[in-house]
């Protein structure tokens, strides 16, 4: 009887120290929360809980994140102790204030649940994890992610849009009719020479606007160019030629050929296949183009608007067929093909400010003074900019030049 | 006559050009949408504008080959390469493998299409060398200049140039490496920024011009 009692007596102590040590819970992660990110389109949330200073190297953090009341958990992320503190999320000192002393986690939600999320609240818990074992896990918190209406990230680049639009309306309200200064543009001065070059040799002359699409801006500046040098062609009745890449630019183009000869008093001259569909094909295209300049040895070559790797198989062509070339594009890497192969290159705002320069009128010319304001900003910036980096950097200010960057960064 | 050319066309470049920008700044799941619309109805446009375009390329090597204008050959060559592809590709219902191996429209576009593509960029190859022996013909202090930059980075960039390198200039400690990539680095982006600073505001203005209505030249004139 006794032995009986004293085995139940050790088999309930045995169970009880037992349901003792599966019951320890975890210590909890004090001060989680998740927040709706902000600035962002709806789709994420952003963890945030301080950070231990007692955890080691080995510590890490795992994310997870479910759509149902309990359960259904998901790992989100999964990154070491001393990674993704406050100041890892990337915004502006004046929409985000982070601290290296805590955590804070951007969770893309449609990354993990695709574009259209299943539910429009989330729940969240985090543990921390030393050699596979959990040592710390947090209370569930929910998050309703939404979509905000303004990206407060973005307020440096709306300021300098507000300002260079301020100057812009300044600028064009105050057009002048005469006695604007505007430098002179060797390139666009050779337009006329490169066109009586063709009248007298009866060639004619080769006008590429690029493989760029409509809504690309040098394209549309190649547009305006056209505009102006097929009215002199028209004048001096010479001919030319576009071939084209897109379609759509071929449109806009062939309408506005028509309307310079029309304005040129030649409407007779003018004819359909001026502007000719090549091919949607970068090589393709410049094949067909060099084919052309190599047949027909035009006396001048215009290539204005968006180029890649075609910018020197079709310069380098109408350079040993012997044309006067002039060239224009804002694609910065293609410009040492045109300087070594064309006779004259327009450099990206030169390209822009082309069709101004051309055209003469006040307005259009006045908005290019907002070019050089934009510039004069710019300038001015930098310098100060710079001193007050470098003063920052040497005095100790990391804060200070970390704001400094920011302001000068695009988000 | 002048609401329908002139001011309507404006309205809607002004109102999408503004409603464009305004969403750069609105991150709301509204501006995202009318981004996709745009996109979508910019697709639409693009295909029609295409069949216009070849249209457009078909009629224009038919006259030159009716009219047996100079070159019409070459004219024979759009349609036969037209067919080359456009026909394997019917043939192959647009797929260009299968289990068996190869389609027509693969072997077409294999032994055809990427054939000739090669052809033409490596053309580019000797194109490089033309440009560069004009460009190193020195006819100003800038052309020295660019020729010393392109001469030290030939060097560099070879291994008969490194020994070279290092036999005459070792002594200063510097290696072809270090004074290439510090060309790479400090002159180069330094002329490459100040060219993307002013392209972007040009840019910028250049949209502003467009989008109030300043620049409208590629509507025609009064």
């Amino acid at each position: 009887m006794i032995k009986t009692k004293v085995i139940t007596l050790i088999a309930f102590m045995l169970f009880a120290a037992g349901s003792a040590f599966a019951a320890k819970p975890a210590p909890a992660i004090d001060g989680f929360a998740a927040l709706d990110m902000p600035y962002d389109v709806g789709n994420a949330a952003v963890l945030r809980w301080p950070a231990n200073p007692a955890d080691t190297d080995d510590t890490s953090y795992v994310v997870y994140v479910s759509t149902h009341e309990t359960g259904g958990w998901l790992e989100a992320d999964r990154f070491a102790a001393a990674a993704k503190t406050g100041k890892d999320i990337e915004l502006p000192f004046w929409a985000w204030n982070g601290s290296a002393a805590e955590h804070a986690v951007k969770i893309e939600l449609n990354n993990l649940f695709g574009e259209s999320l299943p539910s429009s609240v989330f729940q969240f818990r985090v543990t921390a994890e030393k050699n596979k074992k959990v040592i710390a896990e947090s209370a569930v918190v929910s998050v309703m992610p939404v979509g905000n209406w303004f990206r407060l990230d973005r307020l440096n680049n709306l300021i300098l849009l507000i300002v260079l639009i301020i100057i812009f309306f300044w600028a064009v309200s105050h057009a002048k009719r005469k006695g604007l200064f505007i430098r002179r543009i060797a390139g666009l001065d050779a337009i006329d020479e490169a066109i009586g070059r063709a009248t007298e040799m009866g060639k004619p002359i080769f006008y590429v606007p690029g493989i760029g699409s409509m809504g690309s801006i040098s394209t549309i500046a190649s547009a305006f160019i056209l505009g102006e040098v097929s009215k002199k062609v028209a004048q001096y009745d010479s001919q030319i030629k576009v071939p084209h890449y897109d379609p759509i630019v071929m449109t806009v183009c062939k309408e506005i050929v028509k309307q310079s000869y029309m304005e040129a008093g030649r409407p007779d001259s003018y004819r359909e296949d001026i502007n000719q569909f090549v091919s949607a094909d970068q090589f393709s295209y410049a094949a067909s183009v060099d084919g052309m300049i190599s047949r027909e040895k035009p006396a001048a070559c215009f290539y204005m608007g968006y180029f890649m790797a075609e910018s020197l198989l079709l310069a380098e062509v109408g350079a040993t067929s012997g044309a006067i070339q002039i060239a224009g594009t804002d694609v910065e890497h293609q410009l040492p093909f045109f300087f070594t192969a064309c006779d004259y290159t327009l450099i990206g705002e030169e390209l822009y400010a082309a069709g101004a320069y051309l055209s003469k009128e006040p307005m259009l010319l006045s908005a290019l003074k907002v070019q050089d304001f934009g510039k004069l900003i710019v300038m001015v910036s930098v310098f100060f900019g710079m001193i007050l980096v470098v003063l920052g950097a040497k005095l100790g200010w990391t804060d200070f030049v970390q704001g400094l960057l920011h302001l000068f960064k695009g988000y | 006559m002048k609401l329908i050319k002139k001011h309507i066309p404006l309205a809607i470049v002004m109102v999408t050009g503004v409603l464009t920008l305004v969403s750069y700044y609105v991150p709301n799941k509204l501006s995202v949408n009318y981004i996709e619309t745009l996109s979508q109805w910019e697709n639409i446009v693009v295909a029609f504008a295409f069949l216009l375009g070849l249209i457009s390329l078909f009629f224009s090597h038919y006259n030159k080959i009716s009219r047996k204008a100079d070159g019409w050959g070459y004219s024979v060559f759009v349609f036969v390469g037209f067919l080359a592809m456009v026909l394997p590709a019917y043939l192959s219902h647009g797929k260009q493998m299968t289990d068996a191996g190869l389609t027509p429209l693969g072997w077409s576009f294999k032994f055809i299409y990427n054939a000739l593509s090669g052809t033409m960029f490596a053309v580019l190859a000797f194109y490089i060398v033309s440009t560069a022996y004009r460009s190193f013909r020195i006819k100003s202090m800038q052309a020295f200049v660019l020729f010393v930059a392109a001469f030290i980075l030939i060097l560099g960039k070879v291994p008969l140039g490194q020994i070279i390198w290092d036999s005459v200039l070792g002594w200063t400690g510097q290696g072809v490496s270090d004074v290439i990539e510090w060309i790479m680095q400090v002159p180069a982006v330094a002329g490459k920024r100040g060219i993307m600073i002013g392209i972007s505001i040009g840019a910028i203005v250049t949209s502003l011009k467009i989008i109030f209505g300043i620049e409208k030249q590629y509507m025609g004139k009064d």
